[in-house]
């Protein structure tokens, strides 16, 4: 018999759930606007850039609800890998990845209320949510309003260096997404940390 | 564009026995003449300018008639015609007389006279335009509806893809974007009978297209409301309405973007692909998503994306794989 607790409150888990459903909105509309060729048969363009927009504008919403309910629930606390021994317990964490996890080894760092995230997966969501989106959000805004970008740049269109910097970052996210989803597999069972996600509970 | 068939064969007759002052030509002019002319034109600012009209030189004339005749050197000598004398095209027998004789204006040189071989080409091109196909709106429209023979630099001369845009839209915008201009040239309404057709909302008649505004700042109104052009051709004079023009975004936001040989057509030929990016001449004004690309970048990040697919696909059939064995081993 496995051992439940109650780890995920609503409000992460709407969070949760409405920014996947936006960001693979976007990823959808951001490839069809990039990569926009006729022979390629994505989303019409001028459809990807008003959903793009209007799912953008969401996800700059969701953000800043995530960004105020961290700090007011002290959930913030979560995401920062607390030393001595950061490096070692990531090191342990991906070794895990690499075999362990083929060996039918138990998870080295089980989640607790305490500790929801291991070393390795705080500094990742650190990284993810307070380094990435925030730049990917503030340059989706600035190419929303161009008229915030600066003027020239090397010569060329001031917008450059956001449209690079957004495109960079978006990449970013959908390579975590992938990871995430794939990594979101790894539980007690392969449906156990879904579950998690969607009742709260986690089951160990 | 009115231009009638006898004054079509003297043009082309003059062109063809080599008469230059008759003839545009893309030849230089010398700086003397440019000196001399300008010289010439002062004697027309002197009342034709913002100062000559606060300041008269002669204390009987109505200078309240000049509002609509007043030019500035700053604003002329850069244009096309600013080489030239005032009096080329303004007759230079009856602006001796102040105030000037009524006939100078209706012998003012049309812009056949030098321009015949162009306007024999784009005369029919016009005749397909909207603005020649409504009752009535056709005979309103000369060359100086949409083009201002005192202001107006042609595209590879004003170079900036910035002011190309601002000079040819304000073409368009004088009377679509001003109910008074455009009632004198609207014909009568379909479902108004007695009166003129009213001018449609710029803003609503484009609702359809996301950031209009932005794209009036970046792109002229003729790169969609004209046809498909070759490469190295001109546009069109053929204005199409809005059934007809140009609705497929990815004419100009794809890697094949249609404004090489539309606004960037006079660049093209300087393309080096700045820094890697295709399309460079056009990034050096606007970053147009799907025309601009980094080939080297676009083809890494796919790399990546089908890395990490491939690699967790790997990483689950490992999983998978020895999960199975692990079960058989606990079985036996």
């Amino acid at each position: 018999m496995s051992e439940r607790v109650y780890l995920l409150p609503l409000w992460i888990r709407l969070w949760h759930w409405t920014s996947a459903l936006l960001i693979i909105t976007l990823t959808i509309t951001g490839v069809s606007l990039h990569f926009a060729d006729p022979k390629l048969p994505l989303v019409e363009f001028s459809l990807a850039a008003r959903i793009h927009d209007l799912a953008g504008l969401a996800l700059v919403a969701a953000y800043g609800f995530f960004v105020i309910a961290n700090i007011v629930s002290g959930n913030w606390w979560q995401y920062v890998p607390k030393p001595p021994g950061v490096l070692d317990r990531c090191m342990k964490q991906a070794r895990w990845y690499l075999w362990g996890i083929f060996k039918g080894e138990p998870h080295p760092y089980p989640v607790t209320l305490e500790v929801n995230f291991n070393a390795m997966q705080a500094l990742i969501y650190w990284f993810i949510m307070y380094l990435m989106m925030p730049t990917l959000l503030i340059t989706g805004l600035i190419f929303m309003f161009p008229q915030f970008a600066p003027d020239r740049v090397f010569d060329m269109d001031g917008l450059l260096p956001v449209a690079v910097l957004h495109y960079l970052t978006g990449t970013v996210i959908v390579l975590f997404m992938i990871a995430h989803m794939y990594l979101g597999t790894t539980g007690h069972t392969v449906t156990t940390m879904f579950k998690t996600m969607i009742t709260g509970w986690h089951e160990h | 564009m009115r231009v009638s068939g006898y004054r079509y064969l003297i043009a082309l007759l003059l062109i063809g026995w080599g008469c230059p002052a008759l003839a545009a030509s893309d030849a230089p002019v010398d700086q003397t003449t440019i000196e001399m002319n300008r010289k010439a034109n002062e004697a027309c600012y002197a009342c034709h300018s913002a100062a000559g009209i606060a300041k008269p030189p002669k204390a009987d004339i109505d200078m309240s008639k000049l509002k609509d005749s007043r030019l500035e050197p700053m604003v002329y000598n850069p244009s096309d015609h600013g080489v030239m004398d005032c009096r080329e095209c303004h007759s230079k027998t009856h602006y001796t007389d102040y105030p000037h004789a009524e006939a100078g204006k209706r012998e003012t040189v049309g812009c056949t006279d030098c321009h015949a071989a162009k306007v024999l080409r784009l005369e029919p091109q016009f005749n397909a335009s909207v603005h020649a196909k409504v009752q009535g709106v056709k005979e309103k429209f000369t060359c100086f509806t949409c083009h201002n023979p005192h202001i107006n630099i042609v595209q590879k001369r004003l170079k900036d893809p910035a002011k190309i845009v601002a000079q040819d839209n304000h073409g368009c915008l004088e009377c679509h974007n001003s109910s008074e201009m455009f009632a004198k040239f609207a014909p009568e309404g379909e479902k108004t009978p007695g009166l003129k057709k009213a001018r449609p909302d710029i803003d609503t008649i484009h609702d359809w297209l996301p950031n209009a505004k932005a794209h009036w700042q970046s792109v002229r109104c003729i790169e969609c409301h004209t046809p498909a052009v070759a490469e190295n051709k001109m546009l069109s004079h053929e204005i199409l309405d809005k059934e007809k023009s140009e609705k497929k975004c990815l004419s100009c936001h794809s890697a094949n973007s249609t404004l090489k040989a539309r606004l960037y057509r006079h660049m093209v030929k300087d393309e080096q692909q700045k820094y890697g990016f295709t399309n460079s001449v056009l990034l050096s004004n606007s970053y147009i998503i799907g025309a601009t690309r980094h080939p080297l970048l676009d083809s890494i990040i796919i790399a990546l994306v089908i890395a990490t697919l491939l690699g967790v696909l790997l990483h689950g059939a490992i999983r998978i794989v020895m999960s199975l064995r692990r079960k058989k081993e606990e079985s036996q």
